[in-house]
């Protein structure tokens, strides 16, 4: 599936994983399937995202909005901040639509609900990448 | 869009057939109106040639009769003015043609070349002034030497003209005929221009009539269209409207629209007003955001779909009789792409409360099923001996509250003893319920508790208050026919044998009771277990001696351990947290024994849980007004225990279906004393409470009695 999703420019693009549950950080990590995508850095927290922001300038996150110290939702708003241009793919628990809207308004550009299958984080990220 | 193009060409045309016409019919009168004028010069110059056919005739015939007068001496003058008329004529006429150029041609040439060699001849004869006569006596008139001059011209000019009248003719008459096809020439071509003209008016006329005929059709096309447009807006079942980038409802939208906001007029209003007086802010905070978002190029369409916060919303409206009703309504939004960009974003609306309740329902009776199914389960557990007790049981009684509905009553203080009777004895159905975990029968008995509790609030009571009481009871009926035949079918599965019939004598009643009693210790522990997942509580419960209860007692001391552990549970255990924080720990203790005693039996009920105050009990009693503040200022230790066993006494706030109706002491210590018992209680706040229940000894009389 993910081979022909993959967009045909082979430019590359540095990835940030932004989640407080290393499990759910390994998680995406493995089971992303893009060449394209190099993994930068992986932050546990809001604060911790926004400090490996600035030092690696990533032009994709993936960002869960319930965490300690700094959550998802304000992240998202620093970060677009910092980067209009970041792509921003929340991965959350939280099912409630009012979320999924406040995050795409706060500047996030796709939503993919936990628990989620590898194929729905590719097409995710797939959809976010083209 | 596309009407718009094709109609932008149809003008084009029409302004190009416009033009071309204008163009065809100025040259047709142009050119028509020089061919005009050169066939006036061509026929006025015909006409002069054609007079001018007969001169060179008679101007030979003039000097004819010039000579002729000479020649006998008469009178000459008038001959010769006509000869220099006609003369001049031709002079001035081939001069004139010559001008016009029509006539420009060999004919006219070659007639103006024997003119020129007319005049020399010609000059002599009209230029003469003279007197040609001189009159003498001798010889009469005579001619002058002038005269015989004049002559000799006049015979010169006469002998000329004789010789040459007819060519001067012929080449005169060929010009003539020259003009003469120079006119129809021009006559002919005047009318092939004409035709042409009148033919390319026609083309043009026809091509304008072809295009206002397309026109017409596709306009009756685009007014079929909107028509159908129409319809489909007013039969579509779903609210069908267009937001433009200011978020406002466009001027078309579906009927359906109509209904479902029960308003009429929508265009222009915005997508916040529209549901604003129908749903909370939040949500409508939310709904404002995603619209907007879906102007935005940034989410794709089907993470659009799946964010959309509108997908069921509930929304709370008048029915249009005076009351609100709740409708469920789903928002779909598609963005309307045009070459710019979104254009316009495409809502539709579906009323879906139906499907919402249909699911519902669903829902309700897959819960029922999994209650029936979980019930059969619990039913499984228990043994068939105690399900049929409890079966016996209940209906007596049920039987009892039968009796009880029954009773004639005629004032309030009636009423109400006969609610309170009813009370009673549904609690302690629901109480035996509850302990063989047949939650779907202590349901119900619940239920018809509640009723009972409303009943009571009632300012004043009649018979007709206790009917659906009566209908309930029919229900609660029916069900515990379903238990007794799904027991006797679970009998069948585990024993092969049928549980004995309900109807059971009056003598088999106490000797089952004391068969039940002996596995009453694991249907306390599972209700203990129950009772602690239902309030989230801890305990272990440590059951000895039931098996020593005699047959008489069984059951008041089942009432009696169910009623207790359930306040045990809800009142006496605290909360884990609760425990920790007090250095307790997490699981409380509930401890029960049985022992016979020198005089008779004792029951002792302890858990190691909040333990009971005084100042709580006053208070809830006070709450509950059945003691005055001042009588429970008065109220010393004792006397305030007193009111855990009164009746209507409860110090838990909430109805849950395991206490907090207050009945259940009171039920106990009745049925204790009519053994000839006696219940106490002794409490240590923070730490444990602790029932005593003593009782006398039993002996053959009395338990033939029971």
């Amino acid at each position: 599936m993910s081979a022909n999703l993959k967009p045909n420019t082979k430019k590359s693009f540095k990835l940030m994983i932004v989640d407080d549950s290393n499990i759910m950080r390994r998680r995406i990590e493995r089971s992303q399937q893009f060449e394209e995508l190099q993994l930068v850095g992986t932050a546990g927290n809001g604060l911790e995202a926004l400090e490996l922001f600035k030092k690696t300038d990533p032009d994709v996150v993936t960002m869960d909005l319930t965490m300690p110290q700094m959550d998802g939702i304000e992240c998202i708003g620093r970060l677009v901040t910092l980067k209009p241009a970041v792509r921003i793919l929340v991965i959350s628990a939280l099912a409630d639509k009012a979320t999924a809207v406040e995050a795409m308004e706060k500047g996030a550009n796709g939503f993919l609900n936990k628990p989620f299958t590898d194929r729905q984080l590719n097409e995710a990220i797939a959809e976010l990448l083209c | 869009m596309m009407v718009a193009a094709t109609e932008r060409r149809r003008q084009v045309l029409m302004a190009g057939l416009g033009t071309a016409l204008i163009l065809v019919m100025g040259t047709v009168l142009f050119f028509g109106f020089r061919l005009a004028t050169q066939m006036r010069t061509s026929i006025s110059a015909l006409q002069t040639a054609s007079t001018l056919q007969t001169y060179p005739e008679t101007i030979a015939q003039q000097l004819n009769s010039l000579r002729d007068r000479l020649e006998v001496r008469a009178y000459s003058g008038q001959a010769l003015s006509e000869l220099q008329t006609s003369v001049k004529h031709v002079d001035t006429n081939l001069r004139q043609l010559e001008a016009t150029g029509d006539a420009d041609g060999p004919q006219l040439n070659r007639a103006r070349l024997l003119w020129r060699q007319y005049q020399p001849v010609l000059d002599p004869v009209v230029s003469f002034t003279g007197q040609p006569y001189v009159d003498s006596d001798t010889a009469g008139s005579s001619l002058s030497s002038e005269g015989r001059r004049h002559y000799a011209e006049v015979k010169r000019a006469q002998l000329f003209a004789n010789e040459n009248a007819r060519p001067l003719q012929t080449h005169l008459a060929a010009l003539a005929t020259a003009l003469q096809h120079t006119s129809s020439d021009a006559a002919a071509r005047l009318r092939t221009l004409l035709l042409a003209g009148v033919f390319a008016a026609l083309v043009l006329a026809v091509a304008a009539g072809y295009f206002q005929l397309t026109r017409a059709r596709h306009e009756r096309a685009a007014r079929e269209a909107q028509d159908q447009t129409r319809y489909i807006l007013k039969s579509v079942r779903e609210g069908f409207f267009l937001l433009d980038a200011d978020h406002r409802i466009g001027s078309v939208w579906s009927e359906a629209l109509s209904h479902m906001f029960s308003r009429n007029d929508f265009a222009g209003l915005s997508f916040e007003d529209l549901l604003k007086d129908l749903v909370p802010t939040a949500t409508l905070t939310t709904a404002a955001k995603y619209v907007k978002l879906l102007w935005g190029q940034r989410a794709h369409e089907n993470l659009m779909k799946s964010i959309n916060p509108l997908g069921q919303l509930e929304i709370t409206r008048d029915n249009g009789h005076g009351s609100k009703e709740t409708r469920y309504l789903q928002f779909d939004f598609h963005r309307v792409m045009a070459a710019e960009g979104i254009k316009h974003v495409l809502c539709s609306v579906s009323d879906i409360t139906a499907s919402v309740l249909l699911a519902r329902e669903l829902q309700d009776s897959q819960d029922n099923a999994n209650a029936q199914l979980d019930m059969m389960l619990g039913m499984m557990h228990v043994d068939p001996l105690q399900l049929t007790s409890f079966l016996d049981t209940t209906e007596t009684s049920i039987k009892l509250v039968n009796t009880i509905l029954r009773e004639p009553a005629r004032n309030d203080a009636e009423f109400r003893k006969k609610l309170a009777g009813l009370f009673r004895e549904l609690h302690s159905i629901k109480g035996e319920a509850s302990a063989l975990n047949l939650s779907s029968v202590a349901s119900r008995v619940h239920v018809m508790e509640d009723m009972v509790s409303e009943c009571k609030k009632r300012p004043e009571l009649s018979g007709n208050d206790f009917l659906p009481l009566v209908l309930k009871l029919d229900e609660l009926l029916a069900h515990l026919r379903s238990v007794r035949e799904m027991a006797a079918r679970l009998s069948v599965l585990k024993d092969g044998a049928p549980t004995p019939p309900a109807a059971a004598g009056a003598a088999g009643g106490p000797a089952r009771a004391a068969g039940a009693l002996d596995e009453l210790s694991p249907t306390l522990q599972s209700m203990a277990a129950r009772l602690a997942q239902d309030h989230h509580k801890q305990f272990r419960l440590s059951v000895a001696g039931l098996a020593d209860v005699p047959a008489p007692y069984a059951t008041t001391i089942k009432d009696c351990l169910i009623q207790m552990l359930r306040n045990a549970a809800v009142h006496g255990i605290e909360a884990p947290d609760v425990r920790r924080n007090l250095a307790k720990q997490d699981a409380g203790a509930v401890n029960v024994e049985f022992r016979k005693t020198p005089g008779g039996y004792e029951l002792v009920f302890e858990d190691d849980g909040a333990g009971i105050t005084p100042q709580n009990l006053k208070a809830a009693a006070v709450r509950k007004r059945l003691v005055t503040e001042e009588a429970a200022q008065r109220m010393d230790t004792r006397a305030a225990m007193a009111l855990i066993f009164a009746p209507g006494f409860s110090t838990q706030e909430g109805v849950s279906m395991d206490a907090g109706r207050g009945v259940g002491m009171d039920v106990v210590a009745r049925s204790v004393a009519n053994l000839g018992g006696k219940i106490g209680v002794s409490t240590h706040p923070g730490k444990f409470t602790r029932f005593r229940v003593v009782l006398p000894g039993v002996d053959a009389d009395s338990a033939a009695v029971a």
